[in-house]
């Protein structure tokens, strides 16, 4: 056979089994093109340049095919995407189900929410986006007030209709005056508003192991007639004692949000140390908690309800707290990590 | 905040409790505390000596040997037979007879008290002269900067305490040094304005501790201004809507030193630093009454002229920071005849500043709107004392009162004479509202039963007026208070007053109505039980990403709403959707040795194309899952996934077919997907739930993903919907066995499983017999390589209701199968 008709034949076969391979790229070990280069030497040596040339060409041809084959959204080999398992194949295993877990924030929520729950409260989901009369001016911060200072709010580029940028929302409270409307109708029927809002929020921070820019809040508010602020001390007291599983001191002090008037920050009495002093409360005795008060009347207004005749009250509390002071967290990041190191934990 | 503890006790009627308590009810009923500071600790060795001679040190042409009197008070150090004690000092105004500050051996210099390693005096020879500690410097006492020489104290000089200043007094004592400093948190006072001065804190710290305040008589009376004359002055106030008040006086002849010591000594209590007598007294006036307050070189204010205007777009400042403003019209400045001598509110210029040969000077009183100043403030990152005060809204009513104490404040320091008449620009002034409340309204909002008196005693315990009218309440604020406008003002007041910890806490009471858990919470529970069973691990991921990821995502970041304002470009955009941040997490799992696993996260993706009527973005909640292995595996990787979401809707009893997607699609969502290895799960109502299926080659390429990696987009709506539509599939118990079947049909290889199994279910089926229950279910499906036919084997289990089923009752419809396997898709049997 001549040289030209030894490659040709071997490039018809070669193009041939091609066709039929599952993983194309074996096509460029074939033994042939081996066989081929492996004759060079035994040529007359004028021959070899030409024949050289030749084996060559055919081996860019099949790299060129390869390449094509496998480059940029190659069009892979269709699957019978109805078929419960792949031909040929077994139907796949589930992974073991002890490698599963929920996320300890989302355990938490879950926990928070079913006392809640118990307790007569509805739950309620919050927002990622939303527009700064909710985040704001239905929460008593006028335009330009220095408390929306207190919030390092992330803004959005695009404007809303009336010009203002839109609002990741810095605190679960932006749900307030939808949740008071939705649930109005109970005061009519003689019944309280009674819902807990625990979702995510954002604050433009910098991140270590103690800043989160976003983290999870449960935000609660309680309206009927004849709330007094003595009731949102015990029913923050119960919830805690409930949560904690055991009995608790409270106290409250007299802090400032735009939103509630009047405002405390609570405090309950460490429950990892019986007031002894551990690492959890610096050796305080005493948790600063959460910032909570009885609903400004202008927040009522806002969602149309008569502040003469109800009041109510408010609390928010950060969850990733909770989680870290339970479980001793070291670093805040972990939780929007998704190292499964930390995951597999809980 | 920082209060001086002998600053308040000035103001108060009787003893106060102890600090730690003293804290304790300030923490209770005030605002949080940050740090005590024992001031006197800082001064407790510092003594007031004479010294008694002063001779030229024999070795050293630049040391004085002095002998200091100290009457004998400190212990443990060498004396002469005169009692006197020898110390080296090398201060140029050291001199006999003088009254100075002794730093005895052992004593820390109170300037090195805050560092690491606090500077400890010993005795130790000098040249062959043995010098016993030190006599002190300003500097060295911490009050200023000013080492050339030792203080020297003036015995005559008028100090607010009446200790005498002779040899053995002790420093602290003698000027108010052993004092604990009180740092309050400001967020406290956001709403008090009046909280932000000595004054005002001491009149709290009265009210909780049921003492009397008494206010000073500067504070308390109207002042009534003398006439003034010597110096033209031309006050102007151009900006009546955002300057409120504009109050100034001019003062001829004043002396520019050193602030006498008690003056120096209150203002580094108060974390101020002693500049000169001028200045000082501005600080320490708005250190006691909140007011900010500030002075002029009047020869420096060109055509004796000084006012408030809005600045003009573009105009340049140069402030007392030495640094230069571009400045908008919504600045408020301080003009003169020519231009601009300061930022109004924020800070002075550096043109009109007071310096040490200042004659003449203007002093200003104002009052600024706390919205345009926090603008200001923030537009040019300028946060000062008098910002901090202003934006709270300080109350224009004081404006007299603080700037008549200043002006006596002033004349008693730095001499001079009153040199024009006290200006006051202003417009209207809404005098304090009263508000009207009862007291059933106060105890139905605290819970308490507080009779009429014990409330008004809470009240003008802290100056609150009452007007008892036809057996209403009128409660009128005191003129320095900017935040009492409702009946729930005085609700907090009375609150706060009386002990918020003291109310009595008791549950509110409800109906035995249930309430209602919502069913969205519900179907994620459900969710997270079941993708933990299947070994998933749920991950949070934020919900801002960097353009980077939308596009290894093959996502277009014009869709995404951008965020204007993140300290970091990992937070450029809202996600579109969640698996880029899933994937993006993939690979530091593996490289940290984990082999295989799945990451899913319930979460939302939003999209500028996708707005409510109101215009509000619609929040897209979707359920995301990745699946990543290390390992090749047996069959294609779409099937992994598939299993999942199988077992997730068999969970929740949902029903779904995967169907091939044939259109191409480019929403977000569908974006890393390869269309030709990925299905459509669908319910039997023929809702999309999502999309299973394996990614592009580019996007695995992108986020450094092994090929093994295949993943699913369910939306979270769709998904809820079908669940609130699931209906009962029991099928009751049969008494009789079941048997079952297989059979191998032979279909051409791009004939699809469903096809083959839908026209198996049909043939079984047909005849409607509810006496039958018949179930199908797929055994393999097999292709020999490079055979252009496949195998699907299936196996048909029935039972029956009424009978015992034989093999040939079997038979029967196995052959049913065969036939319409062959009719429909030329299935040959085997």
């Amino acid at each position: 056979m001549k040289n030209d008709d030894i490659v040709a034949s071997v490039r018809t076969e070669l193009l041939e089994r091609y066709k039929k391979l599952e993983q194309k790229s074996d096509i460029l070990k074939a033994p042939e093109l081996k066989d081929l280069f492996a004759r060079i030497p035994t040529l007359e040596p004028r021959e070899r340049a030409a024949f050289g040339q030749a084996i060559n060409a055919l081996s860019m041809e099949l790299k060129a095919m390869v390449a094509a084959e496998s480059g940029d959204e190659k069009e892979l080999e269709p699957i019978d995407v109805t078929a419960p398992f792949d031909t040929n194949a077994t139907r796949p295993e589930l992974l073991p189900s002890d490698h599963g877990t929920i996320h300890p924030l989302s355990q938490e929520i879950a926990k928070l929410s079913d006392i809640f729950n118990r307790m007569g409260f509805t739950i309620e989901e919050s927002r990622e986006i939303d527009d700064q009369y909710h985040m704001f001016e239905t929460l008593n911060f006028p335009a330009g007030h220095p408390a929306r200072d207190d919030y390092d709010t992330f803004m959005t580029v695009e404007k809303d209709a009336d010009g203002h940028p839109w609002i990741a929302p810095a605190h679960t409270s932006t749900m307030q005056n939808r949740v008071l409307k939705k649930y109005r109708q109970n005061l009519e029927n003689g019944e309280a508003i009674a819902a807990v809002v625990p979702d995510r929020v954002f604050r433009n921070e910098d991140l270590d192991a103690r800043h989160e820019h976003t983290f999870y809040q449960l935000e609660g508010v309680y309206v009927s007639k004849d709330v007094h602020a003595g009731m949102l001390v015990a029913t923050l007291q119960k919830f805690l004692e409930e949560y904690y599983g055991r009995k608790l001191e409270v106290r409250v002090n007299p802090y400032y949000f735009p939103f509630t008037e009047p405002s405390f920050e609570f405090s309950l009495s460490c429950p990892f140390c019986n007031r002894e002093g551990c690492k959890v409360c610096s050796h305080e005795g005493w948790i600063e908690l959460l910032g909570c008060g009885m609903i400004h009347p202008n927040v009522l207004k806002a969602a149309d309800i008569d502040p003469t005749v109800y009041t109510g009250f408010a609390w928010g509390v950060g969850v990733d707290r909770l989680v870290m002071m339970k479980n001793g967290i070291e670093d805040v990041r972990h939780f929007h990590s998704a190292k499964l190191d930390f995951l597999r934990q809980f | 905040m920082r209060v001086s503890l002998n600053e308040i006790k000035q103001y108060i009627d009787g003893e106060l409790p102890p600090v730690d308590e003293l804290v304790k009810r300030i923490n209770e009923q005030l605002g949080g505390v940050e740090d005590v500071i024992d001031f006197g600790d800082i001064y407790k060795d510092a003594v007031i000596v004479r010294v008694v001679s002063c001779e030229k040190h024999p070795n050293a042409d630049k040391l004085h040997v002095c002998l200091i009197d100290d009457n004998g008070v400190v212990k443990d150090v060498e004396r002469g037979n005169d009692g006197l004690v020898k110390v080296v000092c090398g201060a140029p105004n050291v001199h006999a007879g003088m009254l100075a500050i002794w730093l005895p051996p052992r004593a820390v210099v109170p300037s090195t008290y805050h560092d690491d390693e606090p500077f400890v005096l010993g005795a130790r020879e000098l040249r062959g002269e043995m010098s016993n500690g030190m006599l002190a410097s300003p500097k060295e006492l911490g009050l200023g900067d000013s080492h050339e020489g030792i203080l020297e104290l003036d015995a005559n000089e008028w100090k607010p305490i009446s200790v005498e200043i002779k040899a053995g007094t002790s420093f602290a004592t003698a000027y108010g040094l052993d004092d604990q400093i009180i740092d309050i948190e400001n967020k406290m006072f956001t709403h008090r304005p009046d909280l932000f001065g000595q004054l005002g804190v001491a009149r709290e710290v009265a009210g909780i501790t049921g003492k009397t305040f008494v206010s000073p008589n500067w504070y308390k009376d109207f002042p009534k201004f003398n006439k003034g004359s010597g110096l033209d002055l031309t006050i102007s106030n151009d900006a009546q809507d955002v300057v409120p008040r504009f109050m100034a006086v001019a003062i001829k002849d004043v002396k520019v030193k050193p602030s006498p010591t008690w003056l120096q000594a209150e203002l580094v209590r108060l974390g101020g630093k002693p500049i000169n007598n001028i200045v000082d007294v501005t600080n320490y006036v708005m250190l006691l009454t909140a007011q900010p307050t500030h002075a002029y070189d009047y020869d420096k204010l060109r055509g004796h002229k000084l006012g408030a205007r809005l600045a003009r777009n573009g105009e340049k400042a140069e402030l007392l920071n030495g640094k230069t403003y571009e400045l908008t019209e919504s600045d408020i400045v301080i003009v003169d005849g020519e231009g601009i001598v300061g930022l109004g509110g924020v800070m002075g210029g550096g043109n009109s500043e007071v310096s040490n040969d200042t004659k003449n000077i203007v002093l200003e009183v104002a009052n600024f709107d706390m919205y345009a100043i926090r603008k200001s403030s923030m537009r040019h990152g300028l946060f000062t004392d008098a910002v901090t005060r202003f934006n709270k809204g300080q109350s224009p009513l004081q404006n007299p009162y603080v700037l008549n104490l200043l002006l006596k404040s002033v004349l008693d320091v730095a001499g001079g004479v009153q040199a024009s008449e006290v200006e006051d620009k202003h417009d209207e002034l809404n005098d304090v509202q009263s508000v009207k409340t009862t007291p059933e309204f106060i105890n139905s909002r605290l819970g308490l039963s507080l009779d009429a008196k014990e409330i008004e005693t809470l009240l003008s315990n802290v100056e609150f007026a009452v007007d008892t009218n036809d057996g209403e309440r009128w409660f009128k604020a005191p003129f320095w208070r900017t935040d009492i406008e409702l009946p729930e003002d005085i609700v907090e007041e009375v609150g706060r007053l009386y002990g918020f910890d003291k109310l009595p806490r008791e549950l509110p009471q409800r109906s035995i109505e249930p309430a209602t858990l919502d069913s969205r919470l519900q179907a994620k529970r459900l969710i997270r039980r079941s993708l933990k069973q299947s070994g998933a691990n749920e991950v949070l991921t934020y919900s801002f990403v960097h353009r980077k990821l939308l596009e290894k995502a093959n996502q277009d970041d014009s869709e995404a709403f951008g965020l204007s304002n993140a300290l970091s470009p990992d937070l450029q955009y809202y996600r579109l959707s969640l698996l880029p941040s899933l994937l993006d997490k993939v690979r530091p799992n593996i490289k940290n040795g984990f082999d295989e696993f799945v990451l899913y996260e319930l979460g939302k993706g939003h999209n500028k194309r996708n707005v409510d009527e109101q215009g509000l973005p619609n929040e897209t909640e979707l359920l995301e899952l990745v699946y990543a292995s290390k390992q090749s595996h047996d069959g294609a990787l779409f099937y992994k996934v598939r299993r999942i979401i199988d077992q997730l809707c068999k969970d929740a009893a949902i029903e779904v077919t995967y169907q091939p997607i044939t259109e191409s699609l480019d929403y977000p969502g569908a974006s890393v997907f390869e269309q030709s290895r990925s299905a459509f799960v669908m319910t039997k109502n023929g809702q999309t739930l999502g999309i299973v299926g394996e990614l592009k080659q580019s996007v695995r390429q992108g986020f450094k993903l092994p090929d093994t990696v295949a993943a699913a987009s369910l939306s979270f709506a769709s998904f809820h919907e079908a669940l609130e539509a699931v209906s009962n599939t029991y099928l009751p118990l049969s008494r009789f066995p079941a048997i079952s079947q297989d059979i191998s049909l032979v279909v051409a290889k791009n004939v699809s499983y469903a096809d083959v199994y839908a026209s198996a279910q049909e043939a079984v089926k047909q005849d409607n017999d509810e006496s039958l229950q018949l179930t199908l279910s797929p055994i393999s499906i097999y292709r020999a390589d490079g055979s252009d036919t496949k195998t699907i084997t299936l196996r048909l289990r029935a039972v029956s209701y009424e009978k015992t089923l034989t093999d040939d009752d079997v038979k029967v419809l196995i052959e049913r199968i065969s036939e319409a396997a062959k009719r429909t898709h030329k299935a040959e049997t085997i």
